[in-house]
């Protein structure tokens, strides 16, 4: 098995836009990258090849799209296998998801659909939480999703919920500060409510990108856009509260030169470290 | 419940469109999902229309992947693509956990019915596969094959995994790149190899039917021999001095390419998806 090496600062999405660039050009002032392990999975030639350089030159964060661990099928034993494999070739320290709902029955929407915030399916997705990190070999973390519409009644309230399940399952939690944000527009609420209700110290990465706002008010998490100054206030608020966790920005759509993405990924890190130096001063003064 | 509301949203988002302010269609729909009576009332409260903003984001999703893989087939169907977009997204959709492959299930979906539609020229399918074929060889499964770097006549020659024999009706290798183009290909049998070269780049060349029959035949398992007598059998003939000399020249000619690997011994497996016509 390969080293694990812990992803830490701030991370950005490697997306093969600009994929030359990291393998070939000087070592960026990036921590970290992430992948969706699914771009690579079950694939030879160029990308993974790449891929291979640039694991030694930079920690990786594994991050899936398809697992779908709410859905009422098992996972797929096969992608299982074919994932824990993946991991252990990328040296990933462990493997994220999304809370949500990506397939049904064998047909895959490749999107992340909303799970009825309720206690039954509370109960079943984090059992099978702790059957999926068993069957990966390293921790798993789930994501707090955008959502647009929610499938039923609710039963709990999202952070509920989202609490329930990584407690219950004893994983990590992805905290997504951005689709925090997007949540809030859309169904309303303070986003910083939601996060002051999640489990902080489960915490392993915190996410953030752009989003859209269509023409009929509703946002959508679309990575496409850079990331808003409400966003990075949440963010410096959630980091406050959390501690030193790894940071992504990711960006999947109209990705832009990375000498943008650079930049944002440099705000990035001057928030981090003034959050940092605002939760020592706390420590101090406790 | 999860079961019930998940067919219900996968209705929504797959199924024929539902306007979530006509009292009947939404009727019929809870009737056809047995859902909880608390379930059913907040999505008739509003969650019902808010949700269907997924049956865009995943046919975005999915049409982008088709886009980037077969963008002059799609150009040139025009709005018949968009009709058989969606009878794909309703009756077959992806069930591929790789995005790269919603390609290849739509085509195969589409193929039978291309064949029959007088709107859809009858070298799209060649074309639409010939644009598929690049990511599908790009993205084969690593080597994992050994070989001896000898060619002896009773084994069996090994190639690389990333390749893939393609026959079409139509010589559509030979269409302009351009988007706009709207150029009809020749009509003639033609037989491409494609493969991933050691620099993974995809290359294509095009095979002469006897250079096709004998790598169809190797790539079958059949020794470099037998393969050899096939082929000549099939073409009426006999092994000549001038057939072994061109199947030699064909032979350095892929193992320059890096394409041929070897011999070995045993019979090869067929694993290779990218081998598939």
């Amino acid at each position: 098995m390969t080293e694990r090496a812990r992803p830490h600062g701030v991370g950005l999405g490697l997306r093969w836009e600009f994929l030359e660039e990291v393998v070939d050009g000087p070592k960026l002032d990036v921590d970290f990258f992430e992948v969706s392990p699914e771009n690579y999975m079950r694939r030879g030639g160029y990308y993974p090849a790449q891929l291979e350089r640039v694991r030694e030159r930079y920690p990786l964060s594994c991050h899936g799209l398809t697992l779908s661990i709410g859905a009422s099928a098992e996972p797929d034993a096969s992608y299982l296998t074919e994932l824990r494999r993946e991991l252990a070739r990328l040296g990933s320290p462990w493997h994220s998801d999304h809370l949500c709902l990506s397939s049904s029955g064998s047909r895959q929407f490749h999107d992340l659909l909303p799970l009825k915030f309720a206690r039954e399916n509370l109960e079943r997705v984090a059992d099978r939480a702790r059957r999926v990190q068993d069957a990966l070999g390293v921790p798993l973390a789930l994501e707090n999703i955008s959502y647009y519409g929610h499938p039923g009644r609710r039963e709990l309230e999202e952070a509920e919920f989202v609490r329930g399940v990584v407690e219950r399952a004893e994983i990590g939690l992805v905290l997504d500060v951005n689709n925090a944000y997007v949540n809030a527009q859309n169904h309303g609420g303070d986003p910083r409510d939601f996060i002051a209700s999640l489990p902080l110290e489960r915490v392993v990465e915190i996410h953030v990108a752009g989003h859209y706002r269509s023409p009929k008010g509703l946002v959508i998490d679309t990575h496409g856009t850079p990331v808003i100054d409400p966003v990075y206030e949440l963010l410096e608020l959630t980091l406050v509260k959390t501690g030193p966790v790894p940071v992504l920005l990711e960006r999947d759509n109209d990705v832009p030169p990375l000498p943008e993405l650079l930049s944002e990924v440099a705000r990035l890190k001057r928030v981090y470290q003034r959050a940092r130096e605002t939760r020592t001063g706390y420590a101090k003064s406790a | 419940m999860q079961r019930a509301l998940e067919a219900a949203l996968s209705e929504l988002v797959f199924g024929p469109e539902l306007d979530p302010a006509d009292p009947a269609a939404t009727h019929a729909f809870f009737e056809r999902h047995a859902l909880a009576h608390d379930d059913r009332a907040a999505l008739e409260q509003g969650e019902l229309e808010r949700l269907l903003v997924y049956r865009e984001l995943v046919r975005g999703t999915l049409k982008a992947a088709l886009e980037a893989a077969i963008p002059r087939s799609m150009a040139r169907l025009g709005p018949r693509f968009d009709v058989y977009f969606e009878r794909f997204v309703a009756e077959r959709g992806s069930t591929s956990h790789y995005l790269r492959d919603v390609t290849s299930e739509f085509l195969d979906f589409c193929a039978t019915d291309w064949r029959s539609d007088p709107e859809v020229p009858p070298y799209l399918l060649d074309l639409a596969r010939h644009e598929a074929l690049h990511i599908r060889v790009a993205a084969a499964a690593p080597e994992s094959r050994a070989a001896r770097p000898s060619l002896e006549l009773d084994e069996v020659p090994c190639f690389i995994e990333a390749l893939s024999l393609s026959r079409s009706a139509y010589a559509v290798h030979r269409l302009p790149e351009a988007l706009e183009d709207r150029s009809a290909p020749e009509r003639k049998d033609t037989t491409l190899l494609a493969y991933r070269s050691p620099e993974h780049e995809v290359r294509y060349l095009e095979l002469t039917p006897l250079a096709a029959d004998l790598l169809e035949r190797w790539l079958a398992g059949a020794a470099l021999g037998a393969g050899l007598t096939g082929a000549a059998r099939a073409a009426g003939g006999d092994v000549t001095p001038a057939l072994l000399e061109a199947t030699a020249r064909l032979l350095a000619d892929l193992s320059e390419r890096g394409v041929l690997l070897g011999t070995r011994h045993e019979p090869a497996p067929e694993t290779s998806a990218a081998r598939q016509p």
